[in-house]
């Protein structure tokens, strides 16, 4: 390769590692994505920062990690003195082209990036429906059009398979019959239940008072409507997220024969990934949120549909932890731009020509502010801070005394995370040492404190309730 | 449906924001449509026209800024005229304002009940917001291989191919689909199954189109379900003339406000 790449970054919101029908799952059909694995490396451990999508977004844009941002949850704001990759990859002979979703609260994505669409209305958490077939059309535009002589870097944010969430929403406060019963899908379409429908109570108090509890923080209203659901109901979720995902597909399917008809497909990498996965019924859960597999792990392919950038092709990558922090690196390091000092990322497309570098041996993931995990090769540890009695707008860590509850997963023997081991005297040193590995990573972040009001009042407002859960158990 | 007030379910998006304007607007636009030409078959060289408005379904109701005059989001029109014996040409426009963008489609079926796709079409989309790159012209063709090929700006790229052309429509079609096999899908426990074309772009083979319920309110109306691969679950709603009266998809539902001319 003599010239710098074009680089396309196509992003699904809320689609899991395994929803790939090349990856072996039988119940979806996903023949645009499975194309770009037969031209690219997947890595198969590829974890989101946080498993919300503005705080994973975050990363993706500054290559930092969510307590470093400002953003470690829906509600945050990006600290304004972060460059992020369009600021960038614009001061380095780059054009950057956003289109899609953005969902970076406190950065103007028109201010980074030249937009291609981004909704009559700005886009913001669902939407789908209305605006991936827009965003393929403005893609389509551009591709068929471009003239510019700086070479590309072009994001796509396509919002499926998030519209799952409007599917859950729609149980709030109305009741939708069992689709078997009413005749529309036969029982033996419907994907089975997971093998982890079924859960260890023990999670952390962040968890349930986030996700369990009948007031819980986020998203009650879906709980309390799903809470009487049947076994067909919980497949049926299952049925319609592959539909959103097959829908999503459709469309990056448009884009990559776009892309092979040109003469772009030869000089550009693709990059894909999603912000965060999906729960989809496992542990009785949905939507994200969570620090389990399926809300945390995340499709991560690197791909050339042309001969001119060396990539492995039909290839997995099962060795490698890699992070959502990853990308903002591994997109410099192709278009030739050195990297802000402090980045937490590494590039990883050394991994992906099939060279064996020095690695992370763990990968490192936040959620709603508090919680934390970390997943090695045989284990994965997930914890929490306790909030402190008085107001703190500093991100938590590493700090052994403000630790709460753990849980510990033998990622061979069960990985569907079922039995937690963190009260095991027997794995008292295996906790110990994902400690150690913890709080490593965190002395290794440069966390700012929360300035911005709206956080302020979110971490406020949770603090006092998780307080109370420590205190009275409520 | 327990009152003469209750949506059905596959319709009922009546809460949130959108309570209780969404039952409100598709009660009232229901009943002020005409049906008095449905009776007469449209003959050559006639014109048939079905608007519809758009209620979104999302359960916020998009009403960001507050209580909204008029739900309704935009404006579907569905336009065919009988071009000879067995052709008809479709033209529809689609309008919204939430996404921004506007799409014109132009398309021929054969008159038969499938109303297979002939010839050439067009997909002319529009997006009225201020960013780069606003107009999509497309062009799309059945080769001579089964193939279903789009011309977008003069790059060519096959969108699938089908086992054959027969069964092969466009989902603007289904509004005159679904009445022409009404009693067929009624009378069949599995449905049938037909190849779309979604917005003249998306292939989507081996759809499924069967039988829902019937209801009486707010007006006497058998249900329709599709879905497929990559396709959710919609639901289309027949009235007693023949008409398409709602066509209820995953974000958004279509309420029948003006027919002009005869029955399709």
């Amino acid at each position: 390769m003599n010239e710098r790449p074009n680089i396309l970054f196509i992003n699904t919101d809320q689609h899991s590692w395994d929803a790939i029908s090349a990856y072996g799952n039988p119940y979806l059909s996903t023949p645009n994505i499975d194309e770009l694995h037969r031209n690219g490396t997947s890595f198969r451990r590829s974890f989101c920062t946080d498993p919300v999508c503005a705080a994973a977004r975050s990363s993706w844009a500054t290559g930092l990690y969510t307590s470093e941002t400002g953003v470690p949850f829906n509600g945050g704001y990006l600290h304004p003195e972060i460059p992020d990759l369009g600021q960038l990859l614009n001061a380095n002979g780059y054009k950057a082209f956003h289109c899609g979703k953005w969902h970076v609260p406190g950065r103007n994505v028109r201010e980074s990036f030249q937009t291609l669409y981004y909704g009559k209305r700005d886009i913001g958490a669902g939407g789908a429906a209305y605006y991936d077939s827009a965003s393929t059309h403005a893609v389509a535009d551009f591709l068929t059009n471009y003239d510019g002589d700086e070479p590309f870097y072009l994001q796509i944010g396509y919002v499926d398979p998030h519209d799952v969430c409007e599917y859950l929403h729609n149980h709030e406060e109305k009741r939708i019959p069992n689709p078997v019963e009413q005749g529309i899908v036969s029982e033996d379409a419907l994907p089975p239940l997971p093998e982890n429908f079924d859960y260890d109570e023990r999670e952390t108090v962040l968890h349930r008072v986030c996700r369990r509890v009948d007031d819980a923080l986020i998203h009650a209203a879906i709980l309390k409507g799903i809470r009487d659901w049947d076994e067909l109901h919980w497949r049926y979720l299952r049925w319609n997220y592959y539909r959103f995902i097959e829908k999503v597909d459709a469309e990056i399917g448009r884009v990559l024969a776009l892309l092979r008809e040109t003469s772009l497909h030869h000089n550009t990498l693709i990059i894909f990934s999603a912000d965060h996965g999906e729960a989809c019924g496992s542990h009785q859960m949905f939507q994200k949120f969570t620090l389990y597999e399926e809300s945390v792990r995340v499709p991560f392919i690197v791909a050339c549909l042309g001969e001119d950038i060396s990539v492995q092709k039909d290839r997995f990558d099962e060795a490698h932890f890699v992070s959502g922090v990853d990308l903002f690196s591994t997109v410099c390091d192709y278009a030739a731009v050195d990297t802000p000092e402090g980045l937490q990322g590494m590039s990883v497309r050394s991994l992906a020509e099939g060279r064996d570098v020095p690695w992370r041996d763990c990968a490192y993931i936040e959620s709603n502010y508090w919680g934390r995990a970390i997943v090695t090769e045989e284990y994965k540890y997930v914890t929490e801070y306790r909030p402190k009695a008085v107001e703190d707008f500093s991100p938590p860590g590493p700090d052994a005394e403000q630790l709460g509850l753990s849980q510990l997963f033998n990622r061979h023997d069960d990985p569907g995370e079922t039995k937690n081991l963190a009260e095991n005297t027997d794995y008292n040193e295996v906790l110990n040492a994902c400690r150690d590995q913890l709080f490593a990573q965190e002395a290794r972040l440069h966390r700012q404190e929360i300035v911005h009001p709206s956080p302020k009042r979110v971490i406020s407002n949770w603090g006092e309730r998780l307080r109370a859960y420590w205190e009275h158990g409520r | 449906m327990n009152d003469s007030n209750s949506l059905h379910w596959s319709f009922d998006y009546n809460y949130g924001a959108q309570n209780p304007q969404f039952a409100q607007e598709l009660i009232r636009t229901l009943r002020e449509y005409d049906t008095e030409t449905d009776a007469r078959d449209t003959q050559k060289g006639q014109a048939a026209t079905h608007v519809y408005d758009i209620l979104p379904n999302y359960w916020r109701g998009y009403s960001r800024d507050g209580v909204k005059e008029k739900l309704s989001i935009g404006t579907v029109t569905i336009e065919r005229n009988k071009d000879g014996d067995s052709l008809w040409n479709y033209f529809v426009q689609y309008e919204n304002t939430t996404s921004g963008e506007n799409l014109e489609i132009k398309f021929r079926c054969d008159d038969e009940n499938y109303r297979p796709l002939k010839g050439n079409w067009s997909v002319d989309a529009r997006n009225s917001g201020e960013d780069k790159y606003t107009r999509l012209a497309c062009e799309g063709y059945l080769a001579s291989d089964s193939e279903v090929r789009l011309r977008i700006n003069g790059t060519e790229i096959i969108a699938g191919t089908v086992a054959s052309f027969d069964k092969l429509t466009c989902n603007w079609a289904l509004f005159d689909v679904i009445p022409r096999f009404a009693q067929t899908i009624k009378a069949s426990s599995d449905g049938i199954d037909i190849d779309l074309l979604e917005d003249l772009e998306q292939l989507r083979p081996k759809s499924r189109l069967g039988f829902l319920a019937s209801i009486q309110t707010p007006i006497p109306l058998e249900g329709y379900y599709l879905y497929g691969v990559g396709l959710l679950p919609s639901y289309w709603w027949l009235d007693t003339y023949g008409n398409i009266a709602i066509a209820s998809t995953f974000f958004e539902t279509l309420v029948l406000r003006e027919k002009i001319g005869n029955r399709v």
